[in-house]
């Protein structure tokens, strides 16, 4: 430890003491001969900022398009005329929609291109599965003219030069084509630059999807996008058959490294990710997006048995007051308040993006291990994500509020 | 929705450092205190995030003032009076600092402690041992009488000031450089002693002495600490205490305007249409963001406060890469938590190229794991490196060329630091993520993407904004804290901001003021 200072600072001004003293004066002086311009409110950075990242976005269907039995595509412009937002190739939207009492949202990926957003349009592809509550509503309800509110692109599910290799395997079954759709147009567009070849699972020749843009787009990318179909109940020339297996991968997967992205439903996901585990690929090389809400929750690993079947009590804290409603043990929390007609905040749907976190302030969750996505204080401190937590006691929780329709 | 009025003592705006402990004091002191956060988390750029395998720590490098629990600074006391409970952990060495450009290459580690530090300040400079004591004992007399300051709640006595602190009262008004000059330091000493300047964000010409000087030897004395789970755990701590302290907390919800009558805060209305009552603001939110859109009639804005906020300059903005990695930091060579690199030891020229987005780039890079092994799986690293860029950088960015713009800045910051130091990262890239400017004002609605606060000139320093604080008052009933604030910018300074002004609005209210 130095000691104290025994030698004075030589003068650096003349008055240096007068200077001192002169802090404050000098201060007021400067800042009384600031502009009496107009403040920015608005800097061009965060102009850019709500541009790229709408608080939501508002539009119109503009068409729809039928694409197979119970399949539909969305082609949406924005209410007031203007682009929507930008965003890169697998994203996906968040759609809020008011059905019956309850506020609902659904990820969908986009199954349009940059480019096409460019030129002012998204487009989203639904798929009416049996027991979708919200799909159903969707191809009900969803005509030309109608409106719906998203959230801006979210999502990691694209291509980055740095981290993945020059090649991308995409593995997708039924609807979980529709990232990779907008990631082969981006690619024959020019907008990306590396090579995808999709290996596309679908039941039957006319479950395929998008077959003959895929056609075009192989065509076009002068060899980048190769689609591969393969059937599992249908037998059929110019087509792979059976599932996706790991022989399938290492017959159009190149020598050199590649990336294997996923999106599909949570039962091809379970039977691609044993496959691919042969294949011994370091992690960085597999990405998967995100397959919505856990099914079958007493499947998962861990469940406790006793808990299920049951109807537990879930109290509701918000600035607004409290509410007491049923949660049922095989829903999330979050069905649980979707049910109960309280609006809470959600986007992703699958424990990673943090949006409807919530204080737990009473009570037990069950958060199936592999889709745990909280940080690391927030499981000290005893927040959850109502998305992916599924009651099994009565529960009190703190809910922050939600974006407004 | 309720349709009775709410009342609070004070309402907060923004869950940021300053905000976060401004909410948790006033509700520890008994005020009914509302915090209202924009954004669904607490902290602001005190956060952290998720992708694959690995949590992110997004800005924070090293906490200054905090220290072990048998030497704790004064953040240090602030969270231990308030009881926080976080796990702390020390960052080993101060710094790493590599010089690249041509004829002045340096590549030096310097270590916390005084005794440490002045050591190996001789053993790379030999014969600056006695310069280096000097200056450092300076240090301590800029920090004593900031102390002392404080202690004294801003009525000093003078004699005292001028026994004990004559040095202080001589050096308060100058820069960096003025300060290092008269005192003839080494020119090499300087530019290893300036190498936190980018912590402050100015050239040493301009940055204010005694900022520096106090900051420099918090770090030495007290060391630098991380949280265990990303300075996540610091807010979510301070979350936690501020409901503990029965004060409430609305997320997802911006304050929109500030209602003022008779130059007198009344209320707030927020984006969902309701209003809240009260006569006390503690704003996390900038001047400029206040004066320029919040204060509601528009016409209740002094002019004063459009002229200072003209006069000052808004800090740069920040930018930073993640990199989760598929190696530990062994195997990749990684063994120094911090490195600053830096293509000149002329901060004058290092601040000129945060102006554009060119090829020279300065970057203040972190291993986390150095510090915190278990921040990621077995086999694993994480890694940030962070720039700046002032003024008008980004001006010229759309919506369009966005990611590409953001993303060559990226990869010519993890090729300079490859070719820096030598070790070879890309290939192990498992997890790669940006934010830029725009992110920051994305999520935390920081004012062109600042993660700073208005620049620490001389005259706009520190000392001048203390003696100020009730002058800097303009509409009765509201008060700043955060990084725009009367402490300056940096974590430890808004967390300090934040209890500051809590009190002040106790003792505001209980002088019926």
């Amino acid at each position: 430890m130095a000691g104290k200072l025994n030698v004075k600072i030589k003068p650096i001004g003349l008055l240096d003491m007068i200077a001192f003293k002169n802090l404050v004066p000098n201060r007021v002086k400067k800042l009384e001969a600031g502009s009496l311009a107009t403040l920015n409110s608005l800097p061009n950075v965060n102009k850019l900022a709500g541009e790229l990242h709408p608080k939501k976005q508002v539009f119109v269907i503009k068409e729809v398009i039928d694409e197979a039995p119970n399949v539909k595509t969305f082609k949406l412009v924005k209410k007031d005329g203007g682009k929507p937002a930008t965003f890169r190739a697998g994203q996906y939207v968040s759609v809020r929609a008011k059905v019956g009492e309850s506020v609902l949202t659904r990820p969908y990926s986009l199954s349009s291109s940059p480019k096409e957003a460019q030129e002012g349009y998204y487009t989203i592809t639904v798929k009416n599965s049996s027991k979708g509550f919200f799909s159903a509503y969707v191809m009900e309800n969803w005509k030309e003219g109608e409106e719906l509110e998203t959230s801006a692109p979210e999502g990691s599910f694209y291509y980055e030069a740095i981290r993945d290799a020059k090649t991308v395997i995409g593995i997708c079954g039924g609807s979980g084509v529709t990232p990779f759709y907008s990631l082969a147009k981006a690619v024959a567009d020019g907008a990306e630059d590396f090579n995808l070849i999709i290996l596309y699972g679908s039941c039957k020749e006319g479950d395929i999807l998008f077959k003959k843009q895929f056609a075009e787009l192989e065509k076009v990318s002068k060899g980048k996008v190769k689609v591969v179909n393969v059937l599992s109940e249908e037998r059929k020339e110019c087509y792979e058959e059976g599932f996706i297996t790991a022989d399938l991968i290492k017959k159009y997967a190149p020598k050199a490294p590649y990336s294997i992205f996923i999106c599909g439903p949570q039962i091809m996901y379970d039977f691609v990710s044993k496959e691919i585990k042969k294949l011994k690929l370091a992690p960085k090389f597999v990405r998967r997006e995100l397959f919505g809400e856990i099914k079958m929750i007493d499947k998962a690993q861990g469940y406790p048995q006793d808990a299920f079947g049951k109807v537990f009590k879930l109290t509701v804290k918000s600035f607004d007051g409290e509410k007491v409603v049923d949660a049922s043990s095989d829903e999330s929390v979050l069905v649980a308040l979707e049910r109960a007609g309280i609006a809470a905040p959600s986007k992703c749907r699958s424990g990673v993006c943090g949006y409807c976190r919530s204080k737990l302030l009473v009570g037990e969750v069950f958060i199936p291990e592999d889709i745990e996505g909280r940080r690391a204080a927030d499981i000290k401190f005893g927040y959850i994500h109502p998305c992916c937590s599924y009651p099994i006691s009565d529960l009190s929780i703190e809910l922050p509020p939600s974006q407004t329709l | 929705m309720s349709q009775n009025i709410k009342n609070y003592d004070v309402v907060v705006i923004g869950a940021g450092n300053g905000g976060l402990t401004a909410a948790a004091v006033a509700a520890k002191s008994g005020l009914k205190t509302l915090l209202i956060e924009q954004h669904n988390l607490p902290g602001g750029f005190a956060t952290s995030f998720v992708r694959g395998r690995f949590e992110f720590e997004p800005s924070l490098h090293e906490l200054c003032d905090h220290g072990p629990s048998d030497n704790l600074g004064g953040v240090g006391n602030l969270f231990k009076n308030l009881g926080l409970d976080v796990e702390w952990l020390p960052i080993p060495d101060a710094y790493r600092m590599i010089i690249t450009g041509k004829g002045e290459e340096m590549d030096i580690v310097m270590p916390f402690g005084i005794k440490e530090y002045i050591d190996k300040m001789e053993y790379y400079v030999p014969g600056s041992r006695a310069k280096t004591e000097e200056f450092i004992a300076l240090c301590q007399e800029i920090l004593d009488a900031i102390g002392y300051i404080a202690a004294s709640k801003g009525v000093t006595d003078k004699k005292v000031m001028m026994k004990q602190f004559p040095n202080f009262l001589r050096t308060a008004p100058y820069s960096i450089e003025q300060v290092e000059n008269a005192m003839k330091i080494p020119q090499k000493v300087k530019d290893i002693l300036n190498a936190y300047w980018c912590y402050l964000g100015i050239p040493v010409t301009r940055c204010n002495f005694t900022v520096f000087a106090a900051m420099l030897l918090k770090y030495l004395i007290h060391g630098a600490y991380i949280p265990k789970h990303r300075s996540h755990e610091i807010s979510s701590a301070l979350e936690a205490k501020i409901r503990e302290f029965k004060g409430e907390i609305l997320f997802n919800t911006k304050v929109k305007k500030i209602l003022v009558e008779d130059n007198k805060v009344i209320g707030v209305i927020t984006d969902k249409g309701e209003r809240i009552n009260t006569a006390h603001i503690i704003s996390n939110a900038t001047a400029h963001t206040v004066y320029s859109s919040m204060i509601e009639p528009a016409c209740a804005v002094p002019p004063i406060a459009i002229k200072s906020a003209n006069a000052r300059r808004v800090g740069p903005g920040g930018y930073v890469v993640y990199l989760g990695l598929n190696k530990t930091a062994e195997e990749l060579g990684l063994k120094d938590y911090s490195y600053f690199i830096y293509h000149s030891t002329d901060t004058e020229k290092l601040y000129d190229s945060m102006k554009r987005r060119g090829n020279d780039i300065i970057q203040a890079t972190v291993c986390l794991n150095v510090a915190n092994p278990g921040c990621s799986p077995e086999g694993t690293s994480i890694m940030s490196f962070t720039t700046l860029f002032a003024e008008n950088a980004w001006d010229d960015v759309t919506a369009e060329n966005y990611v590409k713009e953001k993303n060559k800045i990226a990869y010519r910051i993890v090729d300079d630091f490859e070719k820096s130091t030598g070790i070879k990262i890309k290939d192990s890239i498992e997890e790669f993520e940006v934010a830029s400017p725009v992110t920051f004002a994305n999520y935390c609605n920081a004012y062109n993407g600042s993660i700073y606060g208005y620049e620490p000139d001389s005259w706009d320093s520190l000392l001048p904004r203390m003696m100020m604080m009730e002058q800097d008052v303009l509409i009765k009933g509201l008060r700043f804290s955060g990084g725009f604030a009367f402490r300056l910018h940096g974590y430890s300074s808004s967390y300090a901001s934040g209890e500051t002004v809590a009190l002040l609005t106790v003792k505001d209210i209980k002088e019926g003021k």
